[in-house]
């Protein structure tokens, strides 16, 4: 199986702690790969750092085979065109608009492009999340499930053929998580790698052809989802089940939900 | 700082680069004698990294500044957003600051030195006190509590919420969108007030001499501009850049040295202010010093 992105030995220190230590893994090209791991283990961390968007202290980090921190800045901002990220805490740009925040990458990467043909995609965009209401506000007038459907459309606004996903379904009511789960399973359908970092059984069960499971910023598994569901490591099947709450809930095997 | 450019900005939006350089110091099991030499080598150490990484910081600015023009995703709003908070919304008060100072120099000037038969000297003080020191440096202590406070507390904000972060992952490069339309913007506007103030100054002198020994404003300005050199202009203009490039760089260099916490950003605007006010009368002593020597 061939990878998108591979991280080689890859460590970041943040504030007194290691936040990875010494991460080796790989992101499989048009799959979803969905990192799990107890709070505070490094999965925002290593999204950010397999995003390019932290670099690393030590390691490298691989596109395609190339190093990353080597590309050019025309090759970085191809990678930027490619990519959407959504933050954990939305990230939104709270100066701007929420036309303006969803404007900014295309008018960026394709500043030839109209704007009219701009605010039809994001008109577009924001009535399939019932958000149209919004165009004019400030992402501080939004509630804080409607800023991550923002934070989300900003990353899928030019189609990304790699998407970073933080905790994207965390604070969404049900009605908006099915239509993002239903555009992720889209995305995820047409070619798009998916990366996510959630504690959502429901979303992992849905896309996660392959997991990484994290703990104090070390990786214990990086595998198909169905290698992951045998795997006899003590510490991989108690992480997944606190992790995953809802399994602890409706007390469910987790790794049969993982199977659904 | 990484090589590559985006890289580097992420270094800096993220605080990396103070994040590295903490860590366990063996100091702790050191002797108390050892232990305050450690920490006295520590702090200097420290002090030259800063030192370094803010020069590094101050020249990727100048350059990005440079390519200002030729940048696809240059940010002309937070340009013209900087200018009209900087120097349009700082006009009020600096022509009231200038018209006062303008005014006490004439009151205090015509009363004491007819006494001692130099009541000409009166220009040549205003030119002195208004246009080539007092001008530029109060111009510039209105811009720090102003802008620097307030680009300090919003880049700062930016990087606690992660803004920075989004704009890496967009594409967007912070320094070019962010940090050079206020590098620029301050230091223009800093040039601009400085000139306002010099204007106001001495038209508001004008202004108090009508109350006290009116004088036709062709023989005021005729008098003023007799003793006006072309070096009290360079100098007024030449401090209000300096003052200007202190004043932007102080400020951006504090706001992204947030690292994660909200409790940082007062402590780095008031290091913006402390530290532009002092470098700024250390580069007026200095600009000063190379006039008269």
């Amino acid at each position: 199986m061939d990878s998108l992105i591979e991280l080689q030995s890859v460590t970041v220190h943040s504030q007194e702690h290691i936040s990875l230590d010494e991460v080796s893994v790989a992101f499989p090209a048009n799959r979803s790969t969905v990192i799990m791991g107890p709070s505070g283990s490094g999965k925002s961390m290593l999204l950010k750092v397999a995003a390019a968007i932290i670099p690393p202290d030590n390691g490298r980090v691989l596109m395609h085979g190339k190093n990353l921190q080597r590309f050019s800045q025309k090759d970085l901002l191809q990678f930027r065109r490619s990519s959407g990220f959504m933050f954990q805490d939305a990230a939104l740009w709270e100066n701007k608009t929420i036309f303006e925040n969803l404007a900014l990458p295309i008018q960026l990467h394709f500043p030839r492009r109209s704007g009219e043909e701009i605010e039809r995609r994001i008109r577009e965009l924001l009535e399939r999340m019932n958000l149209l209401d919004s165009l004019e506000l400030r992402p501080a007038a939004l509630s804080e499930g409607e800023r991550k459907i923002v934070s989300f459309l900003r990353a899928i606004v030019l189609d990304p053929e790699i998407l970073f996903l933080d905790e994207p379904t965390t604070s969404i009511d049900h009605q908006l998580l099915e239509k993002m789960l239903t555009m992720i399973k889209t995305l995820n359908k047409g070619g798009c790698t998916i990366i996510a970092v959630t504690h959502d059984a429901h979303l992992t069960a849905m896309i996660a052809n392959h997991l990484v499971v994290l703990k104090d910023g070390r990786v214990l598994e990086s595998a198909a989802t169905a290698e992951v569901r045998r795997s006899a490591n003590r510490e991989v099947i108690e992480i997944l089940s606190q992790v995953l709450s809802e399994a602890a809930t409706y007390d469910t095997d987790i790794l049969d939900l993982l199977e659904e | 700082m990484k090589s590559s450019g985006i890289y580097a900005i992420a270094d800096v939006g993220s605080g990396l680069f103070v994040t590295r350089r903490i860590r366990a110091h063996p100091q702790n099991r050191l002797r108390p004698r050892f232990a305050m030499i450690a920490k006295l080598g520590k702090n200097v150490s420290d002090a030259f990294g800063n030192f370094l990484y803010a020069t590094g910081f101050l020249f990727n600015l100048v350059k990005e500044s440079a390519l200002f023009l030729r940048r696809r995703q240059v940010g002309f709003r937070v340009l013209v957003m900087q200018l009209l908070f900087t120097a349009v919304e700082a006009m009020g008060i600096i022509a009231l600051i200038s018209l006062g100072l303008g005014a006490v120099i004439v009151v205090e000037g015509i009363s004491i030195l007819p006494k001692f038969g130099q009541g000409k000297l009166i220009y040549t003080i205003l030119l002195i006190v208004i246009t080539r020191e007092l001008g530029p440096l109060l111009t510039a202590f209105v811009i720090i509590a102003r802008s620097g406070t307030a680009i300090a507390t919003e880049l700062g904000n930016m990087v606690i919420s992660h803004e920075i972060e989004a704009y890496v992952s967009v594409g967007i490069n912070p320094i070019s969108y962010l940090a050079v339309p206020r590098f620029l913007g301050v230091t223009l506007s800093m040039v601009l007030l400085t000139i306002y103030f010099n204007f106001f100054g001495l038209f508001g002198s004008y202004v108090v001499t009508q109350f006290i020994n009116p004088i036709q404003l062709q023989d005021y300005f005729h008098n003023l501009l007799g003793a006006m050199s072309g070096a009290d202009i360079a100098s007024s203009l030449i401090k209000a850049l300096v003052f200007g490039v202190i004043i932007s760089f102080t400020a951006i260099y504090q706001g992204f040295k947030v690292r994660v916490s909200s409790t940082e950003i007062p402590q780095v605007a008031i290091k913006a202010v402390g530290q532009g006010f002092v470098l700024c009368i250390l580069a007026d002593a200095v600009i000063t010093l190379i006039y008269y020597v």
